[in-house]
């Protein structure tokens, strides 16, 4: 027998009928998903910023951009960033064209700019996925991460997404909950060990 | 400190008085375990019903290993359609072998590892040095210790033992240059720098996995650093290595799973990324790894299943047992001899490697109770510790000393009238050996400790003649 029959002959040998509970329903209840995201991601040393519209977020995201003093920036081709307006003093990548350079792109650059496919206000977590001109080091190489995520994107908790989500998954999905950060040195934390220091969320209505 | 791969008793007692002695280890470790069990208490008592959502992830964990074979054999038929390949390893050696393969095929020198118990149980750095391969330690914690060449003293916290000045000395050498201890930001940027060039140089990323999940071939890495994702994400071969108990049906229950890991382990709603891998990268992707090899380790697992021991397997590895364990709290994670320590540790660590190599551990263990109440899956530690302990009877691997008293303790508490008159016997014989402080026996119980000699009337004779002030 080969390992896998082996292993699977031990196992059937105490195998039995038991069956799953009910999935958990979701005990939370925010009055406002935004504040409870806002509040949640704060926490962790994320930055969230509301604005009550698309337009609004493009220019918070340019804004944001000549402040960290961006010189080359990789950016998801999603919705919510096509219309983005480039700034000319900014060495772009748009992820889906060359992409065999887009690896040294993010290495090099000063900041990622994605959307989300939702977001869960209970941990101020935003999701994303992989997939065509989605990029997976565009949010994690650069040591700045801005998310676009519009706030119809956001359900209460893990346990309202899981319930509405379709099972259709891509190669890679994230759900990012912060900058990156580590305690490993006396449990000191210390922000932006290996992906981004900086990771900003901006909800638009 | 020597790091031996077993624990007798002579072995965890040596280790345990070493590390009972350092003081710089005692503060790391006071220090670590109690910023741990508080960020777990705090985190818990904000969820609302956690005790009720642990009580229903007991009833996930129990129900999933009831029909392990059939969630593995679904996860493998998911991942496959997926496009990744999956491989059953019996062994370590066999985990080792496939890796070692896979590197031979792609022609890797270098490798970067995010954090794995796993790997470590199965000394893969070992077998891949051995063969000409370099690997790469890149959680924070994890390079630590490889710099130290030591293995990790805690399950989430492979580092915890060290101080910054340990930390800080170790980097300097590294960077041949000194480095300030007090700035730990800027520890942290050397390592982002010196491993950066290193994740971008790997021909191959290997990871543990904290869960499959059955319903979509789903691995599921949980990691703080973003170490993980770029493990997975910039080599062209990823390899995840998974102990086979840790499967979990579908999306639902990874929920809940999920709901409890990171809170739990380090007192986080949630870890900064939950990554969620579902075969290799598509033909439309712009990047991701070009292979996915999901290798299903069981070493000794399977044997569990269907004994007092198959609850063991409902383990997470959130480490909430180390923490509030007063053994592991002053013995630290070495003495343990094993990549497991702590309560969960001093239970797997025999069944899986063996109870005459480890034979401390089930002793190691006052049986307070703790361990069980801090788990996320309510398992009962205490009682499989008991257990192991009967077995250790059973196998002869106690000092005979010990077992004759225990015998003669039986025989004694086993009827009132051999109790009673054991107890007079004993108060005439203890005259020689009474002092002020209590008893002191020609033979040791301990450094500097007295037993209580034994009262002149015994409580019950007390109460039976009504000598005892009720109020």
């Amino acid at each position: 027998m080969n390992p896998r029959d082996e292993i699977l002959a031990r196992l059937r040998q105490a195998q039995r009928d038991e069956t799953l509970p009910p999935p958990w329903q979701s005990r939370r209840d925010f009055p406002e998903l935004a504040a409870r995201f806002r509040q949640a991601l704060t926490a962790v040393k994320g930055e969230v910023h509301q604005v009550d519209s698309l337009a609004a977020a493009h220019d918070l995201t340019n804004q944001l951009l000549r402040q960290i003093e961006a010189e080359k920036v990789v950016v998801n081709d999603e919705r919510p960033l096509h219309n983005l307006p480039r700034l000319p003093h900014i060495t772009y990548h748009q992820v889906g064209q060359e992409d065999a350079a887009l690896r040294d792109f993010c290495a090099s650059a000063d900041a990622g700019l994605t959307s989300a496919d939702a977001a869960l206000a209970e941990t101020g977590t935003v999701i994303l996925t992989s997939g065509p001109g989605k990029s997976r080091l565009a949010s994690l190489l650069p040591p700045v991460h801005i998310a676009l995520v519009p706030t119809a994107a956001l359900t209460t908790d893990l346990f309202t997404w899981t319930a509405g989500f379709n099972r259709q998954l891509p190669a890679n999905l994230n759900f990012i909950s912060g900058p990156s950060k580590t305690a490993d040195i006396e449990q000191t934390m210390a922000v932006g060990v290996h992906g981004p220091k900086r990771f900003i969320v901006i909800l638009y209505a | 400190m020597s790091n031996p791969s077993s624990a007798t008793m002579s072995q965890f007692r040596h280790s345990a008085t070493v590390a009972i002695a350092d003081i710089q280890l005692q503060g790391a470790l006071t220090g670590a375990t109690n910023k741990f069990v508080n960020g777990r208490t705090t985190a818990l008592t904000e969820l609302p019903h956690a005790d009720a959502l642990r009580d229903h992830f007991k009833k996930i964990r129990a129900a999933t290993l009831a029909n392990l074979p059939h969630y593995l054999e679904l996860f493998e038929q998911r991942a496959t359609a997926a496009g990744a390949q999956v491989h059953w390893a019996q062994t370590g050696q066999d985990a080792v072998d496939i890796v070692l393969n896979i590197a031979r095929q792609r022609g890797v020198k270098l490798v970067t590892k995010s954090k794995s118990m796993a790997t470590e149980e199965i000394h893969l750095n070992t077998a891949l040095e051995a063969n000409g391969i370099v690997p790469v330690e890149t959680d924070l914690g994890e390079w630590i210790i490889q710099l130290a060449g030591e293995p990790p003293s805690h399950i989430i916290g492979p580092a915890i033992h060290k101080t910054r000045h340990q930390v800080a000395e170790l980097f300097s050498k590294e960077v041949g240059r000194p480095l300030s201890p007090d700035d730990i930001d800027g520890l942290t940027a050397e390592a982002r720098r010196l491993l950066r060039t290193q994740f971008l140089a790997a021909g191959l990323g290997i990871s543990g996995g904290n869960l499959g999940i059955a319903e979509t071939g789903t691995l599921v890495l949980v990691t703080n650093e973003g170490n993980g994702r770029l493990v997975t994400s910039a080599p062209p071969v990823h390899i995840a290595i998974i102990g086979i108990e840790k499967i979990c049906p579908d999306w639902d229950a990874a929920a809940t799973w999920l709901a409890l890991l990171a809170r739990s382990a380090t007192g986080q709603p949630m870890s900064i990324y939950t990554t969620a891998i579902t075969g290799p990268r598509r033909p439309d992707e712009p990047d991701g790894p070009e292979e996915v090899h999901l290798i299903l380790l069981d070493n000794g697992r399977s044997q569990l299943t269907g004994t007092p021991y198959e609850e063991s397997l409902q383990c997470i590895r959130c480490g909430a047992c180390l923490n509030v364990c007063p053994v592991y709290k002053k013995a630290g994670g070495h003495a343990y001899g094993s990549p497991y320590s702590g309560p969960i540790g001093a239970v797997i660590t025999p069944l899986l490697f063996g109870l005459e190599e480890y034979a401390a551990l089930p002793q190691a263990s006052t049986l307070c109770g703790a361990c069980k109440d801090a788990c996320p899956a309510r398992i009962d530690l205490p009682r499989m510790l008991l257990q192991l302990r009967q077995d250790e009877v059973a196998a002869h691997l106690l000092p005979w000393r010990e077992r004759k008293a225990e015998e003669f303790a039986a025989y004694v508490l086993g009827s009132a009238g051999r109790m009673n008159f054991f107890t007079k016997l004993g108060r005439w014989g203890q005259r020689p050996f009474q002092h002020d402080d209590g008893l002191k026996l020609p033979i040791s119980v301990g450094d500097g400790r007295a037993l209580p000699s034994l009262a002149p009337k015994p409580f019950r004779q007390l109460w039976a003649e009504g000598e005892l002030d009720n109020t």
